[in-house]
Formats: C-alpha cells, sequence, structure tokens
C-alpha cells in the first residue's frame, strides 16, 4: 500500500470518527468502538461529500483536492472533541462478570470465526475483479468514467443522451442512481493512482468492520453487557448474505443496512437520554438513505414518520392519524395523490398503481406467487442462519417487555412498517417477480436486519439466563449471570 | 422443572433419545423423499468403471479402472461416454461418481440421451466432485425419464466465474455407478446436497441457494429446524417439561443450531474462496484484470476500444448483442467510451458519425448491397469499419 493511498484511508477515519465525537461527546460504555465504527462509515461519506464538491474538474487527483476540507473538518472537530470529552469525567472501570471459561472461550471462538470470515471477504476483495452484475452495471459506471476521463460528466437518461448529440452527455442502465457510492468509489481510485477494482471495492470491508463496531459500541451504551454485545455482534457479523455483500464487494444494500441500523440505534439514544445530538444524529442518518440507494427513500419515509410521530404531541399524534386516513380516502374516492418523497420526487399513488420516479410505474394487484419466494427466503434459505425463525418467537415469549417499553414499540412499529412496505410491494405489485425470483428480496430485507437484531437484543437485554438455562446441560454457560 | 418420576425413572431418558432419533429419521427420510418401505440398502447397482468411457471431447488415456483426463477440447469442453443396453431410467435414481484431482476450476455435468430422441444430448450440471464419492439423486431432474441409451460426464470451465483459459487441469476421472433407491442411497444424496461445495455465482448477491442451475442442491435449515421443534416438543411432552424448562432448552438448541450452520456457511465460503485463490493469487492486478470470466467478450471490448484510440474518435457507441449480459458487459469494458444500447434506441435514429458495435447479434444484420444495418423494422445507413471475431463495428453515415 502506498503513502497516498494510506493517506486516503486514515484521513476519512479520523476525520469521521472526530465529527462523531464533536457530535456525541460521551464516554459512555462502549464509546471507542462507537466512534470508530460510526467515524469509519461518516468518514468515507465525508470523503464522497468532498470529492463531489470539490474534485469535478479533475477526479485524477481527487482525493488531493478534496482532502484540505477533511483535514479542516477533522481540526476543528478534534479540538472540540477533545475540550467536550477533557471535561467529562472518566467512565467508571467495568466491573466484569464472573469469569466463565466455557462461555468465554465459545464466545473467543465465535469471534474468531468472525474474523476469519472477514479475513476470507478482504482477500477476495484484493484478488478479484469487480464481481455481482450491478456493481459493474449500475453502480461502478459512473466512477470508473469520471476516473478513466479526469473529470465528472453528467449521467442522463437515453432520451436525453440521444437528444443532445453534440453534448458531452452519458448514460446508463443506472442513470438515476444516487452518486454518493460512486464519489467514495473515486476517491479511492484516485489514491490508488488509477481504476484498480479492489482498491476502489475495499470500502466494503470497512463499511463491515463499521457495522459490527458501531453497534457494539452504541449497544453497550444502551445498556447491553459486554458480553451481550458481543454474541450481538457474532450474530450479525455471522449472517451468510452480510458476507457475501462484503466479499462480493459493489452493491449499496449494505450501506443502506448499516445507515438504517445506525438510525435506529441513535432513535434509541435519543429515547434513552433525550440529549438532541443523538436525535440530530439519526434524522442525519435517515436523509443519507436515499443518497445511498432510491430505495432508501421509502425507509427515510418510514423512519421519519415514526420519529416525528414520537416527537409530536398527543392531540397533534390525533391529528396526524387523521391526516393518514384522510390521504387514504382521497386516494380510494379520487383515484389519485401526488405526494413528494425526499430522494425519490413526486410519487403518484392510485387505486390501480404507483408511480414512483426512478422505478417507474407498479402496477397494484395480487402476486400470490411472491408469497413462496418471501416465505423460501426467510425460513428456507441458508441466508439469515435462524434470524427470521427467531424474531417472532423472541418478540412473541418477550411481548411483555416490548408492551412496557416505548422505545422498544416504536422501533418494533418501524420494522413492522419495513416489512410491511416489503410484502405489499412484493404481494402487490408487479415487483412479484424480484421475490419470485429471489432477485432482490433477500436485498431489500437486509436493510432492516441490523436495527432488527438490535431490536431483539435490547428485548433479550433483562433475561435471567440463570434461570432459562438453569435445568438443561448448557446450565453452566449460565453460572455467571446473575440470578 | 424435571419431574421427580422422570429422574426416577432412566429409561424415560433413553425413551426420549429413541424418539429424537426416531423423529430426526423420520424428517430426514422425509427430506430425502424416502418411502417407510424403501430398502435399507441398494440391491441393483450398475458400475462403470472409467475405462469403459470413451472420450469424446479432450484427451484421455486408461489408468488401471480409471481415466485420466489430459485436456479438454478447442471449445473448452471435456466429454466421455459410456452405451448403456437401454436402461428404465425410473429404476436407477441415483447416481454416484468418483473423481480425483478434480480441478475446483472445473463444472462438471452429467450428460446423457435418451432412446425416444437419441439426437438430443440432456446435459445437468451436478455438484462439484470432490475427493471421494459423490451421489445425486436423479428424480428431480425432469430430463431423467424413459429408456438411457448413453450416459457420460462433461467439463466445462465453471459458468460466470472461471475465464476458461486458466480452467483445466488435469484429473483422474474413477468411476461412475448407477442404483436403486434406498434410504443409504438417498441419505448420501441429501448429504450431497445440504453440503456440497458451490461456487459463486451471480446469483449469490441475492440469494445463496438456488445458486444456479446445479442439480441436486438444497438448503438444510427447514429439516434441521423441523428436527429441533418436534424433537424438543415430543421430549417435553415425554419427560412433563415445564414451560420454562423447555423454554431452556430451545434456546440451548436455537444457539446450538445457529452455531451448526455458522460451521457449515464458514466451510462453504471457504471452498468458494478457494476458487479465487486458485484463479487469481499471485498475479498482478494488469493480468488479473484480464482474467475475466466472458475472455472472449474482454478481448473484443480490448480490441475496440484500440482501434477506437488508433482512430477518428466518435462522440457516441451503441451496442447490440443478443445476449443482455454481454452488451451489458461491452458497455462496461469499454468506459470511458461514450456508450449506449442500441435496444434504447427505439424508432429514434442513432446520432450521425457515432458508431455501433454488434456481438454476436442476430437481431440486427449489415446488408452490404443497400449499406445498412437493419433489424426487420428500423434500418440506419452505416459503413463497417472494423471486424474481429464475433465483433463488428459501424460507422453511422445518416438516416434517410
Amino acid at each position: 500500500m502506498n503513502f497516498s493511498l494510506m493517506a486516503a484511508w486514515i484521513l476519512p477515519l479520523l476525520t469521521g470518527t472526530c465529527v462523531w465525537l464533536a457530535c456525541n461527546p460521551s464516554r459512555a460504555p462502549g464509546w471507542r468502538a462507537a466512534a470508530l465504527g460510526h467515524g469509519c462509515v461518516f468518514g468515507m461519506l465525508l470523503a464522497a461529500a468532498a470529492t463531489a464538491l470539490c474534485a469535478r474538474t479533475e477526479t485524477t487527483h481527487a482525493w488531493l483536492r478534496a482532502s484540505p476540507v477533511l483535514v479542516a473538518l477533522a481540526l476543528v472537530c478534534g479540538i472540540l472533541a477533545w475540550r467536550s470529552l477533557r471535561a467529562m469525567p472518566a467512565p467508571r472501570a467495568d466491573i466484569p462478570a464472573r469469569a466463565n471459561t466455557w462461555l468465554n472461550g465459545l464466545l473467543a471462538l465465535a469471534l474468531i470465526s468472525l474474523l476469519w470470515r472477514g479475513g476470507i471477504a478482504l482477500r477476495e476483495i484484493l484478488l478479484r475483479p469487480t464481481y455481482p452484475w450491478d456493481a459493474w452495471d449500475a453502480w461502478a459506471v459512473k466512477s470508473k468514467t469520471w476516473v478513466l476521463l479526469g473529470h465528472y460528466v453528467p449521467f442522463v437518461s437515453m432520451q436525453e443522451w440521444l437528444a443532445h448529440p453534440a453534448q458531452e452527455l452519458y448514460t446508463s442502465l443506472g442513470w438515476a442512481y444516487p452518486s454518493t457510492l460512486p464519489w467514495i468509489q473515486v476517491w479511492f481510485a484516485s489514491a490508488a493512482g488509477g481504476w484498480i477494482e479492489p482498491m476502489v471495492n475495499l470500502p466494503w470491508f470497512a463499511l463491515w468492520l463499521g457495522l459490527l463496531a458501531g453497534h457494539y459500541g452504541q449497544w453497550r451504551a444502551l445498556g447491553l453487557s459486554r458480553r451481550q454485545a458481543l454474541v450481538g455482534v457474532y450474530a450479525l457479523g455471522s449472517l451468510p448474505l452480510i458476507t457475501v455483500h462484503v466479499a462480493l464487494a459493489g452493491y449499496a444494500d449494505l450501506w443502506v443496512a448499516t445507515l438504517f441500523g445506525f438510525a435506529v440505534l441513535a432513535w434509541l439514544r435519543w429515547m434513552q437520554t433525550r440529549a438532541k445530538q443523538h436525535l440530530l444524529i439519526a434524522f442525519v442518518c435517515a436523509l443519507l438513505l436515499p443518497l445511498l440507494k432510491l430505495e432508501g427513500a421509502i425507509w427515510l419515509l418510514l423512519l421519519a414518520s415514526v420519529m416525528v410521530y414520537g416527537l409530536l404531541r398527543r392531540r397533534w399524534r390525533r391529528r396526524a392519524a387523521w391526516v393518514l386516513l384522510g390521504v387514504f380516502v382521497i386516494v380510494m374516492v379520487f383515484g389519485r395523490l401526488k405526494i413528494p418523497v425526499p430522494g425519490l420526487g413526486w410519487v403518484e399513488l392510485a387505486r390501480n398503481a404507483i408511480d414512483i420516479p426512478g422505478f417507474g410505474r407498479l402496477a397494484i394487484s395480487w402476486h400470490g406467487i411472491a408469497l413462496s419466494g418471501i416465505l423460501n427466503s426467510l425460513f428456507v434459505q441458508p441466508n439469515w442462519h435462524l434470524l427470521w425463525w427467531l424474531a417472532p418467537l423472541i418478540v412473541v415469549w418477550r411481548w411483555r417487555t416490548l408492551f412496557a417499553d416505548q422505545a422498544l414499540r416504536r422501533v418494533g412499529a418501524v420494522l413492522l412498517a419495513a416489512f410491511g412496505a416489503l410484502i405489499f410491494l412484493f404481494v402487490f405489485t408487479d415487483a412479484a417477480s424480484w421475490a419470485e425470483h429471489y432477485t432482490a428480496v433477500n436485498r431489500l430485507l437486509m436493510h432492516m436486519v441490523p436495527a432488527l437484531v438490535t431490536f431483539l437484543l435490547l428485548l433479550l437485554r433483562e433475561v435471567n439466563w440463570r434461570e432459562v438455562l438453569r435445568d438443561t446441560p448448557a446450565r453452566f454457560a449460565a453460572r455467571s449471570y446473575p440470578a | 422443572m424435571m419431574s421427580r418420576r422422570a429422574r426416577r425413572f432412566p429409561a424415560r431418558r433413553v425413551a426420549c433419545a429413541a424418539i429424537f432419533v426416531a423423529i430426526a429419521v423420520v424428517i430426514l427420510g422425509l427430506s430425502a423423499h424416502l418411502r417407510w418401505n424403501t430398502p435399507l440398502w441398494s440391491r441393483d447397482r450398475l458400475s462403470m468403471p472409467a475405462h469403459d468411457f470413451r472420450v469424446v471431447m479432450g484427451a484421455g488415456a486408461e489408468d488401471g479402472d480409471s481415466l485420466r483426463v489430459g485436456a479438454i477440447g478447442n471449445d473448452g469442453n471435456g466429454l466421455q461416454m459410456h452405451a448403456l443396453d437401454r436402461l428404465h431410467a425410473d429404476d436407477w435414481p441415483i447416481l454416484h461418481y468418483r473423481f480425483e484431482g478434480f480441478p475446483r476450476t472445473l463444472e462438471l455435468s452429467l450428460v446423457f440421451r435418451r432412446a425416444d430422441t437419441p439426437q438430443d444430448v440432456q446435459a445437468i450440471s451436478v455438484p462439484w466432485p470432490g475427493d471421494g464419492w459423490h451421489s445425486v439423486d436423479l428424480r428431480g431432474i425432469p430430463e431423467w425419464h424413459g429408456e438411457i441409451v448413453e450416459i457420460g460426464f462433461a467439463e466445462f470451465a465453471t459458468g460466470q466465474l472461471v475465464p476458461p483459459s486458466v480452467g483445466f487441469r488435469p484429473f483422474r476421472f474413477d468411476s461412475a455407478e448407477l442404483s436403486a433407491l434406498s434410504w443409504c442411497g438417498g441419505l448420501a444424496t441429501l448429504r450431497e446436497a445440504w453440503f456440497s461445495y458451490r461456487p459463486w455465482a451471480f446469483m449469490s448477491i441475492s440469494a445463496l441457494v438456488p445458486d444456479r442451475g446445479t442439480s441436486g442442491t438444497s438448503s438444510p435449515l427447514l429439516a434441521l429446524v423441523a428436527i429441533i421443534v418436534f424433537g424438543v416438543l415430543a421430549i417435553a411432552l415425554t419427560m412433563r417439561w415445564s414451560r420454562a424448562h423447555a423454554l431452556g432448552y430451545v434456546a440451548v438448541a436455537g444457539a446450538s443450531l445457529w452455531l451448526m450452520l455458522d460451521m457449515r456457511w464458514l466451510g462453504d465460503l471457504w471452498a468458494r474462496h478457494g476458487l479465487t485463490e486458485r484463479v487469481y493469487a499471485g498475479r498482478p492486478w494488469r493480468e488479473r484484470e484480464r482474467l475475466q470470466p466472458d475472455e472472449n467478450v474482454a478481448a473484443a471490448a480490448e480490441q475496440v476500444r484500440n482501434w477506437l484510440g488508433s482512430n477518428a474518435p466518435a462522440s457516441r457507441v451503441l451496442i447490440e448483442s443478443d445476449s443482455d449480459y454481454v452488451y451489458l458487459r461491452l458497455a462496461y469494458l469499454l468506459l470511458p467510451r461514450n456508450v449506449g444500447l442500441l435496444y434504447h434506441l427505439g424508432g429514434s435514429s442513432p446520432p450521425e458519425g457515432g458508431l455501433v458495435l454488434l456481438y454476436d447479434s442476430t437481431r440486427w444484420a449489415y446488408d452490404a448491397a443497400r449499406g445498412e444495418l437493419s433489424n426487420g423494422t428500423n434500418a440506419y445507413p452505416v459503413d463497417p469499419v472494423f471486424e474481429s471475431a464475433d465483433a463488428h463495428l459501424y460507422r453511422v453515415k445518416g438516416t434517410r
């Protein structure tokens, strides 16, 4: 790895971490992991923003042109973070739970297996040219063009491209896709000295590390013990399809899943502490979703709706419910309604179709065949281990905890709404074939998986495992838990 | 809580173990589509030592009972066939095969011919043959019916993944065997379906199973969950467990099953990565960049790029091919050329002075007499400017 590539990696990590700590100066348990995890992901997104702003005219040295912005941001945020953290008392030393050799050994083995799969994924990225279909067909087209041309050119629809033959316009199937990920690739390609695909795909490995570290840190802050949080890290990191999206880098879905997960975590922190910075982070993460992938606009809409609903007073909540009902009635009576969705544009709802810019027109009708695709994806295929089997069982088992905890109820509502939206998409629209042929069902489900793992871990947070495992062969594993 | 009676009578525990095993056997049997009266072992077996197979494509030499395959044909395929005396497919639903040193970069297909359509060759992709015997259940293959008159194996570079130029390494074909249905054979095919190596495919990013058209691959998840659920339920009823007690066992069973599935996935991931190492490790990036699974397309793109670089550049290049994959791939490989897809042109005219690249296209054809490129509906006046193998480049003169 040459100097420029090393610097191009360190700078976003440093800037992202400083920005996180400046926005969220905290010494809560897990703060270092949270800062590094979020810092890694936010740093790459900041690098993309700086590149898009400063390096349009010369992409060959994009990272050099954009780095002053990151350096300045790192300096300012670093000073702010240092001043805030210095004033805070040192965290209390964690009192480790009573040592349990068996359980610790098992957990250590599980975490080693994570390192192993991480190593395989990293090696896979470093060895092969970009492999998955949409990675080269849609996501890398803009970045490769900008890097090889040496400057930015706009991508337009085929019709516009044909209509202006004299202009320097480009087209591709993914011309309307957001440009955030292509700009990240431009940053790293310029540092690598050209279009070297393993180098432009390496951010997906950093994303995986950021996803796991960020979630670990926030889980700790939300009251999970170190051991519970590490079990969560293993559960999330061991999910096969997440590993696939790292090893076969190039798709936007893992980015959406990570930011959706981060938004939910920050929102939970806000509901726990009522500190405004957490709400700000949650909204920023949610707002970034449509900038990563068009589907992110739907998640933004759902997240923002439930978050804003939670902020309203009771009287306004009732009014909001009436507005929603009114929208539904208007669609049913007048046949159509146009609503603005950030990141998508004007979405037209009608009784028999939904017209979404960028996606096209989805006719509404029953597609029962999609149900088998969804059920196969959740409960038969090896994409998610036992996650979708355990999720309903845990909700049923811990329903008292769920109903007693307002924060968990709200997260549950978001997840239920997101799941419902996907079921509606696959079962009631032309998108049924995406589920029937498994082309999109798992990738769209992935968007909510980190948030789902958070939800399940928090439901299990107060479980007395000593009591649960008392009469089982695994009772040794529970000895260190308080009675 | 475990009841006192249960503690007092260890016989109940033995009964529990027996019930659990019985449940596991029933669910495994159902998963393998076996019946209770299916024989335990197969009485009928048709052994086909490899030296009885003749090499149709590629080159091979007898090595005792085995066949040492040293080369593949010019088209990138190896093929070994064995004539059969009108075998009834329904009587022989289980295929066993054994290879040694079979390279991870190759894919294996079962090839056969039926008496009703002797001119048609049926080819079914089967699980990759690592060391030892491998088995596949042929009952799920619709083409496996009637009378089989010839059977064999074909080998070729793994589709969507391995560049044909680095795919082949010599291997030994030991033996093949057809057998009647039995519990042993059925469970062997089930093990193969659940644990056999599956290479990366374009589909892998969306779902891990089904990967491609490989016959005899499935996921063990549903069957293992059923064994655990019904097993714990039966034991809880037998041992008269309380709900809390059963919950503890469900938790332990769930965690164990997760770990088991994860170990299986790690093994699978390691095997998939083995192929990547085999193809790309130890080569500089410039060489790896050229090692694409679609070497022909990549070579054509390079030639067109070179031609465009040394000739008067065009503002736009429109690409057309019969295969979606090929024209999208060409569009990516030709970047940063300003490319679009001819397919999207519809009734509009291509820009004058622009280029049209046809690659392996039957929809569009060049009419030399008229000096036109036509698909039957639309026609554009063009001049041919470059040609190489399947790639044809034309410059648009000006639409009429």
